[in-house]
């Protein structure tokens, strides 16, 4: 009887114990490691020295390109998930719908969440070139411009070209998440509110966003955090060119460790980019254990 | 009893698995090797089937019993972070291909040249490259070759306006005027890379076409002298102007040898494998070379850019003699001209050593010209510490002179930080 209720008591652990194991040498670990790393000297090199307190922190902050990538990602993080949020809730809408090739207009909307986020930014790249891009091929072509224009003709452009890559490939995954909320929903509340008088903006109102409002929050939160930590969209567009102020904080930090070789400064950024995360991540964990508590 | 099975079995494979190392001579001297991915065929030559039907590897192991190559090509967009993390972790590669040296070498990272490469092929590489890799009067590194930049033009293109090719800095104006008014800006005149990448070479080409350049004749830092100011503020005008392509802090070297080889650009300056590029674009552009246009008065300068070998220190070797007797032996070998000849010519670029140029001009009588213009070259002061932050700097303050900042504040700003 013991020995079973012993067994009954360790069991779940000794299941959890590959994934505990993994996560601690591939996430845990190197978490740890870039912590020691932002209080450490590191040379050019790449050779660690010793302890230097916060000199690695105040290093960052006191970068001249710090405020502008910081105001940066705060733009990019804001614009792509809100932006991507709204759209994807008025696609996931028309998708619930019941239409004529409903089904291939889902798989359709998959492709720019499937295809590889460099592969993404290096076609939007080629279609808004200003030499022989596909963009002004068309207008041109539909008589719509009588000359091609230059879609990138500032750097303040270009970080707009940047946020709407972003919200094209974030799509995908709202309307998605948007989606199962949706099917979801029982039609017998709809009717309900029929009854009741609700015209369509009532309806979305009291109906359909309470509904899907868990959907909505889990994929913000996780929007929040791919969004934040993305890379390769604003590297390959513009490496974060004209210096710095096109840059995120993860491109910049990139850019500090292996361009510029200040690797302290950089690893400082890393850890302060992870705990405004962890900020994001615990915001998102109160919220859905309160709703766990209110049902 | 499937259990038992499945056992033996693991224990079996285990011990096969451990049979090549039980048998491995207790003397064999296995090198890691890093070299960067120059182009399309690095891999191939090295790795694969490009060097008549084998490759360098095995051609090397079998010449040389005893000496195993762990080798690894790299992009160069990943070599930095690869090398770098692999010093952070106590793995350095006992033999890196790479562009830089000084931060290695001062960090006490790397064995001096001497102590590994034999005499006669030291005696093999031209003087003026060694000269780049020297820091306290020790050589660190040695050079695996180089690329010369010169002025490439459309010669259609200029006859056709009725121009002659820029040779100062007021001819390269008016004659850009003049594209941009037969083509109605139809076609680019002047191409400039302001980019992240490669930022640094445009400032080379201007500052030392003004007298100028990144040190003093001293040898230190001088990015801030009237001379830079006057060459960038005179970049700037020509964007400014409408003489070059729109988006120089984004347009890459690339997009512009693009735009020469659909004949969109009228000019650039470009490394002498441009031909090679334009031809495998499809292009079939008439073009011709010069020297780089240089303000009134003063002297125009190539720009040479060279890549360089070096050997890391590996304390925790056995046998340091053999290991260093071992990397001689993968520089002889590579640099042999049976070797080294047929790996410069694949990639389009220049030779390091002097007993490969009778065999290439042998095979492309243009490589003579580019010899004579890669000896009055300039090199980037990479040998300096603080090379890795005054290329990054200067670029920013190119890109941020872009966007309206005064150069003079700017290199400033960067000559402060330098002298700090």
């Amino acid at each position: 009887m013991n020995t079973g209720l012993n067994r009954t008591k360790w069991e779940p652990y000794i299941w959890l114990l590959p994934s505990l194991l993994l996560i601690s040498i591939f996430v845990v670990f190197p978490i740890l490691i870039v912590f020691k790393l932002s209080f450490s000297e590191i040379s050019k090199a790449g050779v660690i020295g010793g302890f230097v307190g916060f000199d690695n922190y105040v290093e960052a902050v006191h970068l001249p390109a710090f405020k502008t990538v910081m105001l940066n990602t705060l733009w990019w993080v804001l614009s792509v998930v809100v932006l991507s949020t709204v759209l994807g809730f008025i696609i996931a809408m028309v998708l619930n719908q019941k239409f004529r090739g409903r089904k291939i207009a889902r798989s359709i909307l998959v492709f720019p969440w499937a295809t590889s986020l460099v592969i993404q930014a290096s076609v939007w790249n080629y279609i808004i070139k200003y030499e022989y891009g596909n963009l002004n091929n068309v207008l041109l072509n539909l008589g719509i411009i009588q000359q091609a224009i230059n879609w990138r003709s500032s750097y303040q452009i270009e970080f707009v070209w940047e946020c709407w890559v972003g919200i094209f490939v974030t799509v995908p995954f709202v309307t998605f998440c948007v989606l199962s909320g949706l099917q979801s929903i029982d039609d017998s509340l709809y009717e309900a509110a029929i009854m009741d008088g609700a015209g369509f903006w009532d309806k979305l109102r009291h109906v359909t966003l309470p509904m899907v409002k868990p959907s909505l929050t889990v994929s913000t939160v996780l929007n929040i955090i791919y969004v934040f930590n993305s890379f390769p969209i604003v590297y390959t567009m513009t490496k974060g060119a004209p210096a710095h102020k096109t840059d995120t904080m993860i491109t910049y930090l990139y850019m500090l460790s292996f361009y510029e070789r200040k690797k302290g400064p950089a690893t400082a950024l890393s850890v302060i980019g992870f705990l405004i995360l962890c900020l994001c991540a615990g915001i998102y964990m109160i919220s859905v254990m309160r709703k766990e508590e209110q049902l | 009893m499937k259990k038992k099975i499945f056992a033996l079995f693991l224990i079996v494979a285990l011990m096969v698995c451990m049979v090549p190392a039980a048998f491995a001579a207790d003397d064999e001297i296995t090198l890691d090797v890093i070299i960067c991915q120059y182009g399309p065929n690095t891999n191939d030559w090295f790795l694969g089937k490009g060097m008549d039907g084998s490759n360098f590897v095995e051609k090397f192991e079998a010449a040389n019993p005893g000496i195993k190559l762990n080798l690894d090509v790299v992009s160069w967009n990943d070599v930095y972070t690869e090398v770098d993390t692999r010093i952070a972790n106590n793995n350095a590669p006992d033999i890196l291909n790479i562009d830089v040296f000084a931060n290695y070498a001062n960090e006490g990272l790397l064995m001096p040249v001497k102590d590994y490469c034999p005499d006669d092929l030291f005696e093999d590489f031209f003087p003026s490259f060694i000269e780049q890799s020297v820091i306290d009067d020790t050589v660190w590194a040695v050079p695996d070759l180089a690329s010369a930049r010169a002025l490439f033009y459309n010669v259609d293109i200029l006859k056709e306006v009725g121009v002659e090719v820029p040779t100062t800095w007021a001819e390269l104006q008016d004659v850009s005027q003049a594209i941009i008014d037969f083509y109605d800006g139809e076609i680019y005149p002047w191409g400039i890379d302001m980019t992240t990448d490669e930022g640094q070479a445009a400032f080379a080409y201007y500052t030392w076409g003004n007298g100028g350049g990144f040190v003093d004749e001293k040898g230190e830092w001088a990015v801030n002298s009237p001379e830079n100011v006057e060459a960038i503020e005179y970049a700037i005008s020509l964007i400014e102007d409408g003489y070059t392509n729109p988006n120089p802090a984004t347009q890459t070297r690339y997009d512009l040898q693009d735009m020469f080889a659909a004949g969109k650009l009228a000019m650039l300056i470009a490394p002498n494998q441009l031909p090679t590029y334009v031809a495998d674009k499809g292009g079939e552009i008439n073009m011709a070379t010069a020297g780089l246009p240089a303000n009134e008065g003063k002297t125009s300068s190539s720009v040479g850019v060279m890549d360089r070998v070096m050997a890391f220190k590996d304390e925790a070797a056995p046998d340091q003699e053999a290991r260093n007797e071992a990397i001689g032996k993968f520089l002889k070998f590579f640099y042999d001209p049976e070797n080294y000849v047929g790996w410069v010519s694949m990639e389009g670029f220049l030779p390091a050593v002097n007993s490969a140029v009778e065999a290439l001009v042998k095979a492309d009588p243009s490589f003579e010209a580019w010899l004579d213009v890669l000896g009055g070259c300039q090199f980037y002061p990479a040998a300096k510490a603080e090379w890795d932050q005054v290329k990054q700097g200067v670029i920013a303050a190119e890109q941020n002179a872009l966007t309206g900042a005064d150069v003079q504040a700017e290199l400033d700003a960067l000559q402060a930080e330098l002298t700090k």
